[in-house]
């Protein structure tokens, strides 16, 4: 697995006003890898992490995933890669208000493979869900769970379909430290041993200087890296 | 765990807002009821009008001039009527070219308390010899030929007027009621049948109005290969006393003014049908404005624009599917219920038959349910097209 980012810039226009909210980014990530990006509000953070989960088309530039641009796919095929080989986690809830917890594990996995291989995902949403701490809150609604209880939900979510790169928007924004270094090692373990590359958007420079390598954006641009 | 699929998450989002699904599913259940209703009474009156003119088994009726809706209602809506005219006109209809076989009635309304006692019904006096309108119904019910001061009943007159078995003064006559004839559909069912062996003594007892030598009605068969429609325009061209009705007019005025009521009807269950779309399409852009994050999320976790629509149009489906089954149920009560309500419902043969009402109840579940996607359409097409990012942040173009 190997993501390529040349020269990808993200434009919004408000009126006839043009806002890059990404400029000019190119970036290498190599399998296994563990990288974060920092920055402040409005920098282009998310919508970076979102271009190369494939949920936002750059303006221009390429996306290439093992050596194919995932722009340039159609659209299924483009459902398919946000699909098999990302899981996101979000900033914000994001789960379906109407779904147990199980239920919204699983839903990848209907996207996936439709209802055929929803029995035999089971065993392995609960396992991910108890993993996140969880386990205790199968059957309850988001409604019924705390702000951080929802992320480990989320988080759970995003392992079920076994993604090759997990991107990650402040994953650990709701939780409290001891949750948020449980989370850390969840991550360190599947990264080391599952070889899932994680991509980690965060505000907390402590857990960014955990990870393999720092990303900094400011207006748009990468202006620093660190780490190998 | 239970089963979980496109199914299980569309009627989880149908249960989520209820009160608007309610609205919805009330509003495609009235037009459909409407519709239900409607096609029901339509179809009811004109299958009743084709189906009786079609077991009168005569290609064409000769009735004095003028009398032509007197006769439609007696044959057809099972109203009591007299006319009469001279009984030669049969001899006259025999010699025209075209004319197979005839028979003739001679009709005859009771007044309970005048001259009979049972209620205002029509008697039909036929001649045994030459009929071919009762005399099948005749042999199937008492397998033999009338004999004088013998009767028999119509199926409704059986059920209404409660003849059957007792004796029955017609005319200053008593006559022997032998039976019930089975239901022939057509209006006939609530008349009485008597030979016409029967009319002199009726004549000579003077209490009706009917004159000596005087018929009301004559069925015409016409040969093969003679077109009824020519063969009636001879018959009223040679006999100016005579109006002639071919068994494809009867109950034309029906029809037509049928037809007038069923474009009325038609134009309002269009209009009602838009502001149903409109009503579908303002409730669907709402809830789709309203689930925008959650489509977006979907979309991220790998939902193709398929899944999106499928979910949203499973969601549309049930809740049509929901208002034509209420609509459809809902209506054919009606229609049943206010069935006799109806003066021309009351008196014409027939009904629906399980058919009728099968493609009446197909009608309002194609009218509701479509009326239900047609109005979701646009709303779905929108959404499933946006970017994942720009759905999730309400970027909406």
């Amino acid at each position: 697995m190997h993501i390529v980012l040349s020269d990808v810039t993200k434009s919004y226009f408000i009126g006839k006003d043009r806002f890059d909210a990404v400029r000019n980014v190119s970036l290498e990530i190599d399998s296994r890898e563990f990288i974060s990006i920092v920055g402040h509000s409005g920098s282009g953070k998310t919508t970076l992490l979102s271009i190369i989960g494939g949920i936002a088309r750059p303006t221009s530039g390429t996306v290439l995933y093992e050596g194919k641009d995932i722009y340039s796919l159609d659209k299924d095929r483009l459902s398919e890669y946000r699909c098999e080989k990302t899981g996101f986690i979000f900033q914000f809830a994001s789960l379906l208000p109407n779904l147990t917890s199980e239920e919204n594990v699983l839903l990848p996995v209907l996207f996936k493979t439709g209802n055929r291989a929803i029995a035999a995902a089971e065993k392995k949403a609960a396992e991910l869900l108890h993993m996140a701490g969880v386990g205790d809150k199968l059957n309850a609604y988001p409604s019924q769970l705390s702000g951080g209880q929802q992320r480990r939900v989320a988080i759970a979510r995003a392992f079920i379909n076994d993604p090759e790169v997990v991107l990650a928007d402040e994953p650990t924004g709701d939780l409290d430290e001891a949750t948020e270094a449980e989370i850390m090692r969840f991550f360190k373990r599947m990264n080391e041993e599952a070889g899932t590359t994680f991509i980690m958007v965060t505000h907390n420079s402590g857990l960014a200087r955990d990870t393999g390598r720092q990303l900094k954006m400011d207006n748009g641009s990468i202006s620093v890296v660190q780490g190998i | 765990m239970k089963k979980f699929n496109l199914v299980t998450l569309a009627t989880k989002n149908i249960r989520r807002k209820k009160f608007r699904t309610g609205i919805l599913v009330f509003s495609i259940s009235l037009i459909v009821s409407v519709l239900v209703f409607g096609l029901s009474f339509i179809i009811n009156v004109s299958s009743g009008i084709e189906r009786a003119s079609a077991r009168l088994g005569a290609d064409l009726i000769v009735v004095p001039v003028g009398a032509r809706s007197y006769a439609e209602e007696v044959l057809l809506e099972s109203k009591s009527k007299s006319f009469y005219m001279n009984k030669n006109i049969i001899n006259r209809v025999k010699k025209i070219e075209g004319v197979d076989v005839i028979t003739f009635h001679t009709y005859l309304t009771t007044i309970q308390g005048v001259c009979c006692d049972v209620p205002e019904a029509t008697v039909v006096a036929f001649n045994q010899e030459s009929d071919f309108i009762i005399m099948p119904w005749l042999e199937k019910a008492i397998g033999r030929k009338l004999e004088k001061n013998e009767a028999i009943v119509g199926h409704e007159s059986f059920l209404n007027i409660g003849l059957g078995l007792m004796d029955a003064m017609l005319f200053g006559t008593r006559f022997k009621i032998m039976g019930a004839l089975d239901k022939t559909g057509t209006g006939l069912d609530n008349a009485i049948f008597t030979s016409d062996e029967n009319v002199e003594e009726i004549l000579q007892k003077g209490r009706s109005q009917l004159k000596p030598d005087e018929i009301s009605i004559i069925f015409v068969k016409v040969k093969e290969g003679y077109d009824p429609y020519i063969v009636g325009r001879i018959i009223e061209g040679d006999i100016i006393e005579a109006d002639v009705v071919t068994r494809s007019d009867i109950g034309k005025d029906i029809t037509g003014a049928l037809g007038d009521i069923n474009m009325i009807f038609s134009i309002t269950v269009f209009m009602a049908s838009i502001l149903s779309v409109l009503l579908a399409w303002a409730i669907f852009s709402a809830t789709v404005n309203e689930r925008l994050r959650e489509v977006g999320v979907m979309l991220a976790l790998g939902a193709k624009e398929s899944h999106v629509a499928k979910l949203f149009f499973i969601e549309v489906f049930f809740i049509g599917l929901m208002g034509s089954v209420c609509g459809v149920v809902f209506g054919t009560a009606l229609s049943l219920l206010l069935a006799k309500s109806f003066t021309i419902l009351k008196n014409l043969p027939g009904g629906l038959n399980a058919v009728d009402r099968a493609v009446i109840g197909a009608a309002g579940f194609v009218i509701g349910t479509g009326i239900c996607i047609l109005g979701a359409f646009s709303p779905v097409q929108r959404i499933k097209k946006l970017e994942p990012l720009a759905v999730i942040k309400g970027e909406l173009a």
